[in-house]
């Protein structure tokens, strides 16, 4: 008799258990990479459920221009005697106690927390603006130097050797290196040389004296542009490199001189993808607080850059009658010390003790920087993989 | 036919154009662009050459300065002082230990006794604060210099009594005292007047009970009352004798600092003058210069003052030796309790080591000179080996480096403990295991925490991070953690955890891509011979993209050891090495970091002291770890590079 026939396939060995371990570890990888996500998403939560109220407001214009348009203040709080609250900025103090009489009890102040956060985003604002033209200036140059003139040989692996050192060293070095080199010695014009300048040439006319920047916008930024100067030298360098060599061989073959290939077949096309990518600059600029520590920033200050204590022009002639005047004043800004949001969220965290009045300002500032932040990196990702899909070669 | 005569050419044209290339400055514009962009692209160069010079410049004299406040140090005698000064320190934490494990044993007996006396006292108090303002009104008329009139102070007599009874009847009493002493005390506070000073009869024998039980409790541990009173006591004529020694010392420093400010001042003015063109500036600045001079400070005098007191030193030093002993010798075995017991059993251990390093301080204050060279080594030794970072002390500034590097090596190691498995699952699940679908998640998400700002990640540490390990530290069933419950809430262990969440996407991504990089061939001839997905991840794919994914961690590692904001605001900022006889509970103990101190430290400094040079040598450790962790990885990656078929 023939044996009967099985759907079984008899070759098949029994591997129920393999299959299951094979399940199990997926799993488990599955878990262990989902973790970190999960992770993620609840710090996010977190700062949005804690710092969204203090930003938006359930009535029109639903931004609390208030926070994002004052400048940090003390934060009052006056208690009257039956136990209220009342929390208010410097001014509104003493109307408020006024208005309590007898019936005031006691006042805390507690430093940074009232007002709002215009000053620090202001500040970091001119802090990126400096840096990133700096570094890109010299990381677009340098890129196109590295993808478009240079041949194997000791100066291009010093310079790549440079570039990944440059990349791995730690932020507060950078903040050393920008104390010692902008804050202190950098090169400024003046008529006479101060004491702590490191060596003076005279021009004739004025100065060149070493003698540095002082704490400024300036030094931060150069400080903050060199921080971010491997990230965009390595992103300009891709996009260069994306461009196909035929459009290069193209152009040669026409009889165009290298800088004419370079300028009218190569850039055009990576320029976008270079910008896309200097924002990704912009986002860790923006982020870094070490560097700025000791070259730019200010814990507390109660003006905007532009306000100084300047006599006000001439208001008769037109504005380019005074235009030196007013040239020096635009710059003026750049030599300021400034506050900054990083900077500013280090104090609220580490200068302050924590109660429910600080949070407010705590969680509000790290909200909107963190809302800043996240905008541009998510954009960046996004221009990309849109500029991608259109310069398909 | 004649051909027309060709025109001239344009003598000048030609010189321009034809002839003559175009030049700038002698060169091809082709190669003055070429130069251009090469001298852009030596910035990177030229910018790590000058991170090295400047943390050179201005920390490269942190060593003959230091130098210098060393030899201070010894030729002013304050070495001298130190020799006893920092064992006897130990006395301090052992006669503490002692202190606890008597109080330990005495609440045996007296616990209930007293926390009845103390709930009391406290009830009392709450009881006299609800009812404040009715009490401070009825002083202030009590205190009128005439007084008003009876029937007034009756008024406020009866309004203070209707306040402290509705008081006492709010509070809420413990179930120390039985339903009957509750009533007991209601009633007496209810009684309670600005008039009457005296305690209630309760309060009195509750106060009166404990005094009797802490008496038997001390006839009881008499062994150990009178050994910890006598150890206590020990150090009293040595510590006097050192006071006044370092207090001479201290004077000879300060005597010291003073003529060596004065004479770099002087030396300055002189130099100014000697440099000077105009004669009358030249004379003011000499006459500045004669009036800053001040009087040597015969050091080797004063300290002879010191070292001819020695003996009578040696000799306190005996007496707190041997009373120690006899401390030590009559200490009982048994505590009250079994921590008390375990904290005795510590001290017993300590007391014979605590002496014989006594002992050994008798010995080297003979050995000490005041005029005993400093070398440059031992100054380097005194930095990289120092155990002491001690700032703006009145006494001396140590520099020590192994307190901040055990910190940030600590956190780096937890950080790159917690980050590597977590990153390598990670980026084996994504680049094997993962639908497309899962891919766009997670890995977007994972490369969003580099946009993540590392001071916002400090804030989260202090405000819910630190909170949650503290309350998880405290849950009854997770006890037999080690180091739990915790005392700090800014601690290693939260700090080490941030850098591990800061570290995971630059080790995620680079062990993603050496993943990648493993040579499609491999996977096919493993799926050939049968092997299953697992087998072909884990026997093949990682390790063949081993040597990417160690370079990753070590990269991981650098980007860890260099992070400023989150140590500085999370690890809790103590300079001190971490106790590590706690076992791995040393994790959940507060630290200060290399980079930490820097931030933390550099803005109050002045420029140029021996401070802010120390800071920048930090600095220059630093970016010579940086250099070497880079240099690492990239051996790594060399060396363990697979053989591409």
């Amino acid at each position: 008799m023939n044996p009967v026939p099985t759907a079984e396939n008899p070759f098949a060995g029994d591997n129920s258990g393999i299959q299951k371990r094979e399940t199990a570890a997926r799993w488990a990888l599955r878990v262990g990479s989902y973790i970190v996500v999960i992770i993620t998403l609840a710090i996010m939560l977190h700062i949005f459920i804690k710092g969204a109220p203090v930003t938006f407001q359930s009535k029109w214009p639903f931004v609390n221009t208030q926070f994002l348009t004052e400048l940090p203040s003390q934060l009052h709080v006056i208690e009257d005697k039956q136990g209220n609250h009342y929390e208010t900025g410097v001014n509104g103090a003493d109307a408020i106690k006024k208005q309590l009489g007898d019936n005031f009890r006691s006042e805390k102040t507690i430093a940074y927390s009232g007002g709002g956060i215009l000053g620090p985003i202001v500040g970091t604002a001119l802090l990126v603006i400096v840096s990133v033209g700096v570094a890109l200036f010299l990381g677009v140059a340098c890129a196109i130097y590295l993808s478009e003139y240079a041949k194997h040989g000791k100066f291009l692996e010093m310079v790549r050797l440079a570039i990944l050192n440059l990349a791995g060293v730690p932020s507060v070095v950078f903040g050393l290196f920008g104390l010692g080199a902008f804050v202190l010695t950098a090169p400024v014009f003046v008529d006479v040389p101060a004491d702590r300048s490191v060596f003076a040439i005279p021009l004739g006319f004025t100065t060149l004296s070493f003698e540095g920047w002082d704490t400024c916008v300036l030094s931060g930024g150069f400080t903050l542009a060199f921080v971010i100067l491997p990230v965009i030298i390595t992103a300009s360098e891709q996009c260069l490199q994306a461009v196909p060599q035929g459009f290069r061989e193209t152009s040669m073959a026409l009889g165009a001189t290298r800088w004419q290939t370079i300028r009218y077949s190569v850039l055009p096309f990576a320029t976008p993808g270079i910008l896309t990518s200097s924002i990704l600059g912009i986002a860790r600029a923006a982020g870094e607080t070490a560097p700025i520590m000791f070259t730019a920033a200010l814990a507390f200050k109660d003006k905007l850059p532009w306000q100084k204590d300047l006599p006000p022009l001439p208001a008769d002639a037109s504005i380019f009658a005074h235009w030196e005047q007013s040239v020096s004043r635009f710059l003026g800004i750049f030599t300021e010390s400034v506050q900054a949001l990083p900077y500013h969220i280090y104090t609220l965290a580490a200068k302050i003790p924590q109660n429910e009045y600080s949070e407010r300002a705590q969680y509000g500032s790290v909200f909107v920087f963190l809302v800043l932040v996240a905008s541009l990196a998510a954009s960046s990702v996004l221009l990309r993989k849109r500029l991608r899909a259109k310069y398909r070669w | 036919m004649d051909s027309p005569e060709p025109p001239p050419r344009p003598p000048l044209r030609t010189l321009l154009v034809r002839n003559r290339k175009r030049t700038v400055l002698g060169m091809d514009p082709q190669q003055v662009i070429k130069y251009f962009f090469g001298l852009n692209a030596s910035t990177a160069v030229i910018v790590l050459v000058l991170i090295m010079l400047f943390l050179l410049r201005e920390g490269i004299d942190f060593l003959p300065t230091y130098r210098n406040e060393l030899v201070t140090y010894r030729r002013a005698g304050l070495e001298f002082c130190d020799i006893i000064d920092k064992p006897l320190k130990e006395h301090q934490s052992l006669s503490s230990s002692l202190r606890q494990s008597v109080s330990g044993s005495l609440d045996t007996l007296g616990k209930t006794a007293r926390d009845r006396r103390d709930a009391a006292f406290l009830l009392k108090n709450q009881a006299e604060e609800k009812a404040t303002q009715q009490r401070e009104t009825l002083e202030q008329a009590l205190e009128q210099a005439p007084p008003p009139a009876a029937d007034k102070l009756d008024i406020l007599r009866r309004e203070q009594q209707k306040a402290a009874a509705v008081a006492a009847a709010s509070l809420v009493y413990p179930d120390l005292f039985t339903a009957a002493e509750k009533q007991q005390l209601q009633t007496e506070f209810a009684a309670l007047t600005p008039e009457v000073t005296d305690l209630p009869p309760f309060l009195q024998t509750l106060a009166a009970d404990f005094t009797a039980k802490d008496h038997e409790a001390r006839t009881k541990f008499e062994a150990l009352v009178t050994a910890q009173e006598e150890f206590e006591e020990a150090p009293e004529g040595l510590q006097e004798v050192l006071d006044e020694l370092k207090e001479h010392a201290q004077e000879t420093k300060e005597k010291a600092d003073e003529f060596h400010v004065l004479e770099t001042n002087r030396q300055r003015l002189l130099e100014a003058a000697a440099k000077a063109k105009n004669a009358d500036e030249k004379a003011s600045l000499t006459e500045e210069a004669e009036a800053s001079v001040a009087e040597p400070v015969n050091l080797d005098e004063r300290t002879k003052e010191l070292t001819a007191r020695a003996g009578e030193l040696r000799e306190q030093l005996e007496n707190y030796v041997k009373a120690a002993e006899k401390a030590s010798a009559s200490l009982p075995q048994e505590a009250g309790t079994s921590a008390a017991t375990t904290m005795l059993a510590d001290v017993r251990a300590k007391l014979p080591v605590h002496v014989q390093e006594m002992r050994d301080a008798a010995l080297q204050l003979d050995q000490w000179r005041s005029d005993k060279p400093v070398s440059m080594i031992s100054v380097i030794a005194a930095f990289f080996f120092g155990s002491q970072w001690i700032t703006n002390s009145s006494w001396q500034d140590f520099f020590g480096f192994v307190p901040l590097l055990t910190g940030s090596l600590v956190i780096a190691l937890i950080a790159i403990l917690i980050a590597t498995p977590i990153s390598v699952i990670a980026a084996i699940y994504t680049n094997q295991f993962a639908s497309e679908r899962e891919k766009e998640i997670i890995k977007p998400i994972i490369e969003f925490i580099q946009a993540i700002p590392s001071v916002v990640l400090g804030f989260i540490g202090i405000s819910l991070v630190g909170n949650l390990i503290k309350d998880f530290s405290e849950v009854s069933w997770l006890q037999w953690v080690p180091g739990f419950p915790i005392q700090e809430r800014l601690n290693m262990f939260n700090a080490g955890c941030l850098l591990a969440f800061m570290a995971v996407p630059t080790m995620f991504s680079l062990s993603e891509d050496a993943l990648n990089n493993v040579p499609r061939a491999y996977i096919d001839a493993s799926d050939a011979l049968g092997a299953t997905k697992l087998q072909t991840v884990f026997r093949v794919i990682v390790p063949a993209g081993i040597s990417g994914i160690l370079s990753a961690i070590l990269l991981g590692l650098g980007r860890v050891i260099g992070e400023t904001m989150v140590v500085l605001l999370v690890a809790g900022n103590r300079i001190a090495i971490p106790d590590f006889s706690a076992g791995p509970g040393v994790i959940f103990q507060p630290a200060h970091t290399l980079t930490g101190i820097i931030a933390q430290e550099l803005g109050e400094v002045s420029r140029g002291s021996s401070h802010w040079q120390a800071l920048f040598m930090v600095g220059i450790v630093l970016f010579a770890i940086s250099l070497l962790v880079n240099w690492c990885a990239r051996a790594v990656a060399r060396r363990f590079e697979p053989h591409k078929a």
